[in-house]
């Protein structure tokens, strides 16, 4: 698949076009949504399988399959599992007895399973609300064989959030920061306040990935960070070398205890206005939201600067959730009924309606609801023209969590250490089994 | 002079032995505190709310104290469900655990056969194999007996093969401690019942099983916080949340991204109630449990 996505070029502007015709395509929609489920009533009882029970996602999952229930008439259990456990326990899950359709992530995570069998294969879904999605996301939902195993739900871009107020007591003009350049200036006047620059966190091994991915993507583009990561390029590339050396410029102007840090560490020092900016998936906007409005007004994103002008601000990570049918559930007809209909305009909107903000991957979505941070997530999304969905979902799970996470880790511990350490990478990648 | 000198002595003794106690309070004292303080810090914890540690940090001091979280954990958690399954995993798998267990202890110390000893160290041994290394060949031969009889949830995403995966597990170390202590139980009483004529039935439930109370007791507390806290079998060997015990409910107070530490730690204070009834319902036996047979040589 990554091969798939290198070979085609994914014009993120064309979702913003089709938002822009936003009437038109929910009207489409709804046209679609009513000719859509036909064979909805011979589906039966269906089992679906959440993985999360955050109580904001989980409003909108039950939203989705009451209104599911409602429209067709078949019952849905819903079984609902903590995110971390439902991953770690995926491989098992799927295998066993698990639910007719299950919550996903596209890309790699999605194809490991696909390759498995333990999927089914719902490209016939696809042919029916396929047109209500770019391009980019059918991409992000296929399999190795070509085939669609996912429907996408939402998405959530991974950029530099500060602090708006942060930045005009600084003097600093947010819009101003394009370049590499731009950035070390900003970077260096929080310094001269004795404010750090630039939060970093990687405690729990995958934080530091986010910023991995943009150096590359923005300084060796999108090409060649996807072939890296499906081991069609070396890690020892002096390319790959270019990466820490601007990682290392970075260094003085970052909190020294990265390591000791999770992610929630950074974005409290956000809150408490010790730290300048922050490299991190935009999730973290509703804990703004509930420390107080003024705070979640407060917080901005923008695309990280550009290094490399044949680059530009090209690429981004945003990883999307969405659903899966798993093979060994007992219905799958009616696992695969249920996330046509998540797919669809119809689910969507019913998701939507809980008020529970979304960014939606469906162009049907009226984006006019947005608030404020929201469209700035859909402008930084749209100024990139690849999707990457974040390093431990684009490379092999064995490699990404066991033996990227640690050697991040270490190279803080020691920067120096760059050209052992993306030795060691190579041949640990290079010793691993070949998928099945 | 010289009982005058012994008495000095003995003075001197005495005030030497009171330092050699305090010293020893102290550094008990010590021990406990250490022990106390996470208890005690995830107690203070579980009366905060989180906005307050996300904007002031951890030490800050307290603006707002109640029992809010703990309102919010009991309607999360969905208390009677989970609380009802670790009940349905926990008293079946002790008290399996306790009646095989005694009865392999039993054996293995009151017959003599060729491969008594032999037996005692297997089952030792079987007590150190990681239960990470093991799961998936027990998964899998869990869905293998399911197809067998024609339903995958024969025992796989079933209380009963979670219970039989605890039985197994904790067998081995009960029949070591059993069979320790039975050791210690003269050999006359068994001779004496046999010479009176009971058979192996009655010799067991009669004669040796009243005599094993403190250790059952104190195994019995033992097992039920090993397999009440256990979340890694029911989470690899259930695939319904609805039926995983009360471990998997604390889960739930864990966000994908974002997790209230101050919600949680009300939830764990939750959780740990059952075991420590348990405990104090069983505090003597317990006791007593650990230092008989000690003085025994």
């Amino acid at each position: 698949m990554l091969n798939n996505i290198s070979n085609r070029e994914m014009d993120r502007r064309l979702i913003l076009k089709g938002a822009a015709a936003g009437g038109l395509g929910i009207a489409g929609a709804t046209m679609l949504a009513g000719c859509a489920p036909g064979d909805a009533a011979s589906a039966g009882p269906v089992a679906f399988g959440a993985r999360t029970v955050d109580e904001n996602p989980t409003k909108q999952l039950q939203a989705l399959v009451a209104a599911y229930t409602a429209k067709t008439g078949n019952e849905v259990t819903y079984n609902a599992t903590e995110s971390n456990a439902f991953q770690n326990n995926l491989s098992q899950y799927l295998q066993g007895t698990p639910d007719d359709c299950f919550q996903w992530m596209a890309g790699f995570r999605m194809q490991f399973f696909a390759a498995q069998g333990l999927l089914v294969d719902v490209s016939d879904v696809w042919s029916e609300i396929g047109s209500q999605y770019n391009e980019s996301y059918k991409i992000a939902s296929t399999g190795l064989d070509g085939k669609q195993y996912f429907v996408p739900q939402s998405w959530y871009p991974w950029g530099l959030h500060f602090r708006k107020s942060m930045m005009a007591e600084v003097g600093l003009n947010p819009d101003d920061i394009y370049n590499w350049d731009d950035f070390m200036g900003a970077l260096e006047e929080l310094k001269a306040k004795g404010l750090i620059g630039f939060i970093g966190v990687d405690k729990g091994g995958w934080e530091a990935m986010g910023t991995f991915d943009i150096l590359n993507a923005r300084i060796n583009g999108y090409q060649f960070h996807v072939d890296l990561l499906a081991g069609r390029e070396k890690w020892t590339d002096d390319r790959v070398k270019e990466v820490f050396r601007h990682w290392e410029m970075l260094l003085p102007y970052m909190n020294t205890n990265v390591l000791d840090l999770e992610w929630d560490g950074g974005r409290d020092m956000l809150l408490a206005r010790q730290g300048g900016f922050f490299m991190m998936g935009s999730w973290f906007g509703a804990d703004f939201k509930s420390v107080s409005d003024a705070d979640y007004e407060d917080l901005w994103v923008i695309p990280f600067p550009e290094i490399n002008p044949d680059h530009a601000r090209d690429t981004i990570d945003a990883p999307i959730d969405g659903f899966c049918v798993a093979a060994n559930g007992a219905n799958n007809a009616g696992g695969k009924d249920l996330i046509k209909f998540a797919g669809d305009m119809e689910g969507v909107q019913a998701m939507l309606d809980t008020g529970v903000p979304m960014t939606s991957a469906n162009n049907g979505q009226d984006t006019s609801t947005y608030d404020a941070f929201q469209t700035q997530q859909l402008a930084v999304m749209n100024e990139a023209k690849y999707i990457t969905q974040f390093l431990d979902r684009d490379t092999r799970p064995d490699f990404a969590g066991p033996v990227v996470g640690p050697a991040l880790q270490g190279w803080f511990k020691d920067p120096s250490s760059t050209n052992a350490m993306l030795e060691s990478l190579q041949s640990q990648w290079d010793a691993l089994p070949p998928l099945a | 002079m010289t009982i005058e000198k012994s008495q000095d002595k003995k003075k001197k003794k005495l005030y030497a032995q009171d330092i050699k106690d305090r010293l020893i309070s102290i550094f008990i004292g010590i021990f406990a505190l250490l022990w106390i303080f996470p208890i005690a810090w995830t107690l203070w914890s579980s009366f905060r709310p989180y906005t307050e540690i996300m904007k002031n940090g951890v030490l800050s001091p307290p603006q707002e104290l109640g029992l809010f979280n703990y309102e919010e954990a009991i309607s999360r958690m969905e208390l009677p469900t989970y609380f009802l399954n670790s009940a349905l995993i926990t008293i079946p798998a002790v008290f399996l655990t306790l009646l095989f267990g005694s009865l392999m202890a039993f054996v293995v110390t009151r017959y003599s056969f060729k491969f008594n000893v032999a037996l005692l160290l297997l089952f030792t041994a079987g007590n150190l194999l990681p239960a990470q290394l093991v799961f998936i060949p027990v998964f899998k031969m869990y869905l293998a007996l399911g197809d067998l009889v024609g339903d995958r949830r024969f025992l796989y995403d079933n209380h009963w093969g979670v219970v039989l995966i605890h039985v197994a597990f904790q067998m081995g170390f009960a029949t070591f401690v059993l069979s320790s202590y039975m050791k210690t139980i003269p050999k006359e009483i068994s001779e004496s019942a046999m010479v009176d004529g009971a058979n192996v039935f009655t010799h067991f439930f009669r004669v040796m099983l009243p005599l094993l109370r403190p250790p059952l007791a104190s195994l019995a507390v033992l097992m039920t916080t090993w397999i009440y806290n256990d979340f890694f079998w029911a989470l690899v060997l259930m695939s319904t949340d609805k039926k995983r015990p009360i471990t998997s409910a604390l889960g739930r107070l864990q966000g994908e991204f974002t997790t209230d530490y101050n919600l949680l730690a009300a939830g764990a204070m939750i959780a740990v109630i059952p075991t420590l009834i348990v405990f104090f319902v069983m505090r003597k036996q317990f006791v007593s449990g650990l230092t008989l047979g000690s003085t025994k040589g």
